[in-house]
């Protein structure tokens, strides 16, 4: 009879479980991850480069909203989540740091249009909030 | 075929009666089924014995050698990521040097250590998932369940010096790799290989249905392996002392000190220890590259900041790895325009899993199916591209 296994057995039942509870405990997460994007609208420069360098075309440069298209009269990205695969090079390229990932993952939602960021100078709040 | 492991009270399937006329029927193992992953395999069953295997891949063909002629390189290194799930990071560096060599570009020497560091952990994760799910095809469920939690420590790891857990949308880039490590990375890595000790020494605990289930099953002899065009794991598991990293070194590889385990015996069991040894193995390789790691940049000027438009100078080349799975290549034509005019992919798991999967299977019982099918270390999403 082989009993390798069993003090293997005697330790893990006074053993802490490897997971953690999740909606009242969650492993933080370090600097530097790629999650949703944060859009400062000031800063950007309408030069397009993260439209162009975006492997998925997830960026598309587009007009400001009517009522704002006075303080911003040049095109700004609209950013499709559901096309975007989160590997950064929108954030690397961009020399004025307008676009950046932000460590926020929780991005399932049951509607549709949240997928897609149109360019708010609000956008930035709502992130960090 | 005859099984030493199992009693006696089993009947030998080559001494059974071949059961009668018109009883053979088709079973079809795969694709949308936890067991074999995103792949198919259509299996003649007579009885209990499979009479012939037919592999039927294509449902996870998502086009990538297509796809990469549309997009610049550190577009396509990002893309590389998903050629196979389970190794990403192996793939990034094929893709990468492939890239580098065409251009010829001088990458850093700390680049060139962290390259190597991050592909062996990325190999060392691939291969726990190997125990993984070949424990779990072999009525272990336990072993799987203990090897994805152990896998996400390598998971952690990457998540800190990549930003992504499982992508790590091109972490080795052309020119080098995208990041350096950040503050504390080395010590975190030393932590997670003590882990990894750990679950090495898991893995080798006896356990008694594995050999039943795995010792005897799934001969591959040499010369089959070589004729059918096996690599790797697969191959070492079958006697032939082979591996790129040796036999033709990249990166730092002739520099650091490591063996290459070979089996004689050729069954799944010995495919199954070849994976536990090289996962030794490899460890030492991160040891021993983080010792020496030097100071210094991590990406070639050429490529500091992503630029839309990277002219790639006329010509080919033919790029090979030993990626976890075997022997994976890129061989990449380009016109010179920014966009490679041609790549061709070779991943080791397209000869794995047609010519060497359905010559294993035929004439096996169907229960040694899994057992066979996830000891060659398959990955469906290689093999269909």
């Amino acid at each position: 009879m082989k009993l390798g296994i069993l003090p293997k057995l005697l330790q893990n039942l006074f053993s802490k479980p490897m997971t953690v509870r999740f909606p009242y405990e969650s492993i933080p997460i370090p600097d530097g991850y790629r999650g949703e994007h944060a859009y400062d609208m000031d800063k950007c420069i309408s030069c397009g480069l993260c439209a162009k360098i975006c492997p998925n075309r997830a960026i598309e440069m587009v007009e400001a909203p009517e009522d704002l298209k006075d303080t911003y009269p040049k095109t700004y990205p609209k950013l499709d989540l559901g096309k975007c695969c989160f590997c950064g090079l929108c954030e690397d390229i961009c020399s004025k740091d307008a676009i950046r990932l932000t460590k926020n993952v929780f991005l399932s939602t049951f509607d549709h249009s949240n997928v897609i960021k149109y360019p708010t100078p609000k956008a930035e709040e709502q992130v960090n909030g | 075929m005859t099984r030493k492991t199992r009693g006696k009270r089993f009947t030998m399937i080559d001494e059974m009666e071949p059961a009668p006329k018109g009883t053979e029927y088709d079973f079809y193992f795969g694709p949308a089924h936890p067991g074999p992953g995103n792949f198919g395999v259509k299996l003649k069953i007579d009885g209990e014995r499979v009479v012939s295997a037919r592999a039927d891949p294509g449902y996870l063909h998502r086009g990538f050698e297509k796809l990469m002629e549309y997009r610049t390189p550190i577009q396509n290194a990002v893309l590389s990521d998903r050629l196979c799930v389970l190794e990403p990071l192996n793939w990034n560096l094929v893709h990468a040097e492939a890239v580098d060599e065409l251009m010829s570009i001088d990458v850093p020497e700390r680049a060139k250590y962290i390259r190597v560091i991050m592909a062996e952990l990325s190999r060392i994760q691939s291969h726990i998932i190997w125990y993984g799910v070949f424990s779990k095809a072999t009525g272990f469920d336990t072993g799987f369940k203990m090897a994805f939690g152990y896998r996400d420590y390598i998971l952690d790891l990457f998540e800190l010096i990549t930003g992504g857990r499982v992508y790590p949308a091109g972490y080795i880039c052309p020119g080098g790799v995208r990041r350096d490590f950040p503050n504390g990375a080395r010590d975190k890595i030393l932590k997670v290989l003590d882990k990894m000790d750990e679950m090495i020494k898991l893995e080798e605990l006896e356990n008694p249905a594995l050999d039943a289930r795995a010792k005897g099953v799934g001969i591959l002899k040499v010369k089959d392996a070589v004729r059918l065009g096996a690599t790797g794991p697969v191959l070492r598991g079958s006697g032939m002392k082979t591996d790129v990293r040796k036999d033709e070194p990249y990166e730092i590889y002739d520099r650091l000190d490591f063996e290459v385990p070979v089996r004689k015996e050729g069954d799944a069991y010995a495919r199954y220890m070849i994976g536990i040894e090289e996962m030794k193995q490899s460890i030492k390789i991160v040891k021993q590259a983080l010792e020496e790691l030097p100071e210094g940049e991590v990406i070639a000027s050429k490529f500091k900041k992503p630029k839309v438009s990277v002219k790639m100078p006329e010509g080919d080349v033919y790029v090979r790895n030993e990626v976890a799975r075997g022997e994976g290549a890129v061989y990449m034509v380009s016109d010179g325009n920014g966009e490679p005019y041609r790549t061709k992919i070779r991943g080791p798991d397209f000869l794995h899993m047609i010519p060497v999967l359905e010559y294993l299977l035929k004439g096996t019982q169907i229960a040694d199916v899994p057992a066979i099918y996830w000891s060659l270390n398959i990955c469906p999403a290689d093999m269909d591209r």
